[in-house]
């Protein structure tokens, strides 16, 4: 069974994404937004897009296994 | 003419019913009238040291002058465009590298201090246990065990460096 963390747009995932995006020696900021409350994966990673210029980084969501709960 | 709130034309009676003064009938004079016997001049004395501690409190509050670098010889700023001031520095000085003139040895120290590091390390100790959690169950992605295992390493440091 998928871990309930990792689904998109997660705690975690969102902290992978800005980690793995902004850079490790940003990760005190990359927390802080992955805190944030984004409306959707979308919407995070074109933010993401916007701040580096360049798409988001970090786990894929083939790393979940997206089920029905 | 009288202004507003002042008496009626010619003298006559006041217009403005709320242009009563709330000290009696000696307003203008300040001086409170018409309490009971003894309390006046209670009331007064009061009210002038009131006043005079006002007055000590306005006195001491610095204002603020009308020209605050008034007697500083200031050099006008220039703009980027501007010739340079200092014709014998090249524009590279404070550039670590092989560039011409001082490396950043010769910048002022203590002016910029980078926090991102004390920020870092507050936050992994915070955030770590739960995170490294995180990290073990078998969705992580791998990007996210680098990122944990780089908060690891960097806190084993902060604590190895105090």
């Amino acid at each position: 069974m998928a871990d309930v963390n990792w689904m998109p747009g997660s705690l975690f995932d969102n902290i992978d994404k800005f980690a793995n995006s902004l850079g490790y020696q940003n990760s005190a900021i990359a927390i802080e937004l992955a805190m944030m409350s984004w409306k959707s994966p979308d919407e995070r990673d074109a933010f993401i897009t916007s701040i580096t210029g360049e798409d988001p980084k970090g786990g894929t969501e083939k790393n979940y296994i997206k089920q029905n709960f | 003419m009288g202004g507003q709130g002042s008496g009626g034309a010619h003298g006559g009676s006041q217009y403005n019913p709320a242009n009563v003064s709330g000290t009696g009938g000696a307003g203008q004079s300040g001086n409170y009238t018409g309490f009971a016997y003894g309390q006046n001049s209670a009331l007064n004395n009061s009210r002038i040291e009131g006043n005079a501690a006002v007055a000590s409190v306005n006195a001491a509050t610095p204002s603020t002058p009308v020209e605050p670098y008034q007697g500083i010889n200031m050099p006008q700023l220039g703009t980027l465009f501007d010739k340079t001031t200092r014709p014998d520095e090249p524009i590279t000085a404070g550039v670590d590298g092989n560039t011409p003139g001082p490396g950043s040895e010769v910048l002022p120290q203590g002016l910029m201090n980078n926090t991102r590091i004390d920020e870092n390390a507050k936050i992994a100790a915070q955030y770590l246990p739960d995170l490294a959690m995180a990290a073990k169950s078998p969705d992580a992605p791998d990007s996210f065990k680098n990122f944990v295992n780089y908060l690891i390493q960097n806190s084993q440091s902060v604590v190895q460096n105090g």
